[in-house]
């Protein structure tokens, strides 16, 4: 075995550990970039920004704990956006593994900065089994599938809740999601309903959804790390992501750079075999 | 017979047109009937249509094409690949539970499956989520392994529960892989993020892979990484595939037929709106 | 009876929720099985979870019981199930360490345990695609040429650096083509939106045949039958 097939069969070790390194290093030196905003994320900021103040605004924690990197900043930075802009938030989520604590937690930890009270400028619905039933079921009676809230305060003791009956009380849907919860927002609620969504997606699941914006069942899509941190810089609530977006480009180009190794040593090591055979 | 046939679709689609843009307009909440949503109706129709007329053309005998699909033609080479070595098949269903058509579609593939490696006496190893899963998954393997009598091969173990969350899943299987180092890995169902965990640490140890997903966000990490994928409905068509049963082939075709209106539809339209007329033909698929 | 009538309970509970759609709500009766029956599985959605927990701990206690191979991992995966749930299930007014609000003992092991070793696992794919695209991304032929070159602008094009290396090769050697942009509306907005549709679509209705070959009982794999 030559050196270029060596190169070309590399031991994983060694590219796991490039990629360790790219990733600690700007947790040594801090690293700021200038953040391009995409026309999807933009199109959703301005949707969101135009609706008029005080608008009931439904925010769904529809992501997994191990996502957290890519969708927390996205549902943390619409919160600054909504709780600044007066909205009522309604959350809720889809995701029995932790959904609701997640929901909670960074709900309150939003609102505490902009002195939201919890029962009149937001309310966090929790989780109910068979997100089908739920999305189909808050269409026509919210109060039906959540008689109480994660709490188990009756939802008839909250004020804001008295004038959120369905679908057709709330201007906007922010779905924050990690799987296909996104694609079933947009049919059952979105189509049937007409209630406008937007969402902040994982960047593995992006693509699948620039058919919706582009059919205009999405209004706006984040997608991951990135989306998250065009997010924060539209709604100046800079956080977690613009700061991980250092580890994320070293990350992607020793990526790029491995592939250019790989390809320059699959070549060399064809012509080298060439040149021997001749 | 097809070209009558194609002149009572020709006429039902033209109908439909003139209907449902009359009809769509006059919906109201007195109305029982939705005729808002007619145009899923008259869909339904085709399509149930399309199925049941290939399943009766294919119950006559009619020979009905199917092109080949690399990766369900390598199932049998990789179990054979697994015999000669004398390392066992990994199958995983998916990782959704029993009610995700994905996982049906797998646990239809593993009856397939069981029944070449019950065959060849190539041990099997699925592992699953889901409790539901396991149930029907050791359903499916004992009875293919009854009807290639060899029910005294069958062991209740070759379907085991390994873990009900998705990374803890993931851990055990890999574990599994590194540890048993199957010969082949078998991916058919609906996955997520852990796709190329799996994959990845099955071309580690060595197995040929071969997935199937309906799921596009994960066919790019299964093709960086499998030896074969399919891609879409051909998980769908795997289990007709696979059995070459007739009735199985023919509800084959009939998708397929639908497929064909789907593009024909597609192409009327860019020409309609391209020529400025295409509003009223795009109304007519309004989804409510 | 074995086969015949979980092929009529199939038939039936799909043609129900077909018909069902096609009717109005406020006017008929067909119109609200279909809500009716939303709202029951979601009551037997919240058992099958129950359902779930006693089938993880009847697996795990046998596998304890009978010593079998890694049992200890069993062991922990039990005491795990009952020292989150069990404390989580109290009431909260009995002790602020009980329920599953801030402060619990269920949140305290969710947030502290659970979300980082799933975290954790999710970060494993970084390396796991870097290995991946070093074996995969080779210009072996034109289509995986396209597709090695198609992956690099996509990874450069998500990233800052990226992105301004792009708009200096648009500028220096394409007379000033805005490269990004071209990205986003020719690949993303392009071939990949056009693509991702067609799966879209054919999933769908493979999807569709095969729920209507389980409706008309002729796909039956499922229920262990060929």
């Amino acid at each position: 075995m030559n050196f270029w097939d060596k190169l070309g069969t590399l031991d994983r070790r060694w590219i796991y550990l490039l990629v360790a390194l790219s990733v600690i290093f700007p947790l040594i030196v801090p690293m700021s970039f200038k953040i391009s905003i995409t026309p999807e994320a933009r199109q959703l900021f301005e949707a969101v920004d135009a609706l008029p103040d005080s608008s009931v605004v439904m925010l769904t924690f529809d992501y997994y704990p191990s996502t957290v990197a890519e969708t927390e900043p996205m549902a943390t930075a619409a919160l600054h956006h909504l709780f600044r802009k007066d909205c009522k938030v309604v959350t809720m989520t889809t995701i029995p593994l932790g959904g609701p604590s997640m929901a909670e937690r960074v709900t309150r930890t939003v609102a505490r900065k902009y002195n939201k009270v919890y029962g009149t400028d937001f309310v966090n619905l929790g989780y109910k089994a068979n997100w089908v039933a739920v999305l189909k079921g808050m269409g026509t009676s919210i109060e039906a599938i959540y008689p109480a809230d994660n709490s188990g305060t009756r939802l008839s003791e909250l004020p804001l809740m008295a004038t959120v009956k369905n679908y057709d009380d709330v201007s906007f849907i922010f779905v924050v999601a990690d799987n296909d919860i996104v694609q079933n927002w947009v049919s059952i609620v979105n189509a049937q309903y007409g209630t406008p969504i937007g969402a902040g997606v994982t960047a593995v699941g992006a693509p699948k959804y620039y058919a919706f914006v582009g059919s205009g069942q999405l209004t706006g899509l984040l997608g991951g790390m990135k989306g998250a941190a065009e997010y924060e810089l539209l709604a100046d609530a800079r956080g977690l992501a613009e700061k991980g977006m250092g580890m994320q480009s070293l990350a992607h180009l020793v990526i790029i750079l491995m592939v250019i190794v790989g390809n320059i040593a699959f070549f060399a090591g064809r012509w080298s075999k060439k040149g021997k055979v001749k | 017979m097809l070209k009558h046939l194609k002149i009572r679709f020709l006429l039902t689609f033209l109908l439909t047109f003139v209907a449902d843009y009359q009809l769509a307009a006059a919906q109201t909440s007195d109305d029982i009937f939705r005729v808002d949503r007619i145009n899923a109706l008259i869909t339904f129709v085709l399509f149930s249509i399309a199925i049941l007329l290939y399943i009766k053309w294919a119950k006559e005998g009619k020979p009905l094409f199917i092109r080949k699909i690399a990766g369900l033609d390598a199932v049998e080479e990789a179990v054979g690949r697994a015999t000669e070595m004398g390392k066992p098949v990994l199958f995983i269903p998916g990782i959704q539970e029993i009610d995700d058509i994905e996982t049906i579609a797998g646990i239809s593939i593993l009856g397939r499956v069981a029944k070449i490696t019950a065959q060849y006496d190539t041990p099997l190893v699925v592992p699953v989520r889901y409790p539901m899963v396991l149930a029907a998954g050791q359903e499916v393997v004992e009875q293919a392994y009854i009807e290639m009598g060899k029910r005294d091969s069958y062991n209740r173990d070759i379907v085991r529960y390994v873990a009900g969350e998705q990374f803890a899943f993931t851990a055990t299987v890999n574990g599994m892989m590194m540890r048993d180092r199957p010969a082949a890995n078998i991916y058919m169902g609906a996955f997520f993020a852990e796709s190329l965990l799996l994959a990845e640490t099955g071309n580690a140890a060595g197995s040929i892979q071969i997935a199937g997903t309906a799921r596009p966000e994960q066919l790019p990490f299964f093709i960086a990484a499998c030896d074969y994928t399919l891609m879409g409905e051909e998980l769908y068509a795997a289990s007709a595939y696979l059995s070459h049963e007739p009735l199985m082939l023919g509800g084959l075709k009939g998708q397929d037929l639908m497929k064909v209106l789907i593009v024909v539809l597609i192409i009327v339209g860019i020409i309609l709106m391209t020529l400025g007329f295409g509003d009223a033909f795009r109304n007519l698929f309004e989804a409510v | 009876m074995r086969t015949i009538v979980p092929v009529i309970v199939a038939f039936l509970a799909g043609f129900v929720m077909i018909v069902s759609f096609f009717f109005n709500p406020e006017r008929t009766f067909f119109g609200r099985i279909e809500s009716e029956v939303l709202v029951w599985v979601t009551i037997v959605g919240g058992f099958t979870l129950l359902l779930g927990v006693v089938s993880i701990t009847r697996v795990n206690w046998h596998a304890v019981r009978t010593k079998k191979e890694g049992w200890v991992y069993n062991l922990f995966t039990l005491l795990s199930i009952f020292v989150m749930a069990i404390p989580a299930m109290l009431p909260v007014s009995w002790s602020q360490l009980f329920g599953d609000t801030e402060g619990s003992i269920y949140d305290w092991l969710f947030f502290h345990v659970d979300y980082p070793m799933m975290a954790t696992m999710f970060a494993m794919l970084a390396f796991y695609i870097a290995s991946a695209a070093y074996r995969a991304f080779r210009a072996r032929n034109p289509e995986a040429t396209l597709l090695l070159v198609t992956a690099t602008l996509v990874m450069l094009w998500r990233i800052p650096m990226g992105e301004a290396f792009l708009i200096r090769v648009g500028d220096t050697l394409l007379f000033g083509y805005n490269l990004p942009e071209s990205i986003n509306t020719y690949i993303m907005n392009g071939a990949n939106l056009a693509v991702q549709r067609g799966i879209l679509i054919g999933a769908a209705l493979g999807a569709a045949s095969m729920s209507l070959r389980i409706m008309l009982g002729i796909e039956r794999t499922y229920m262990g039958k060929g």
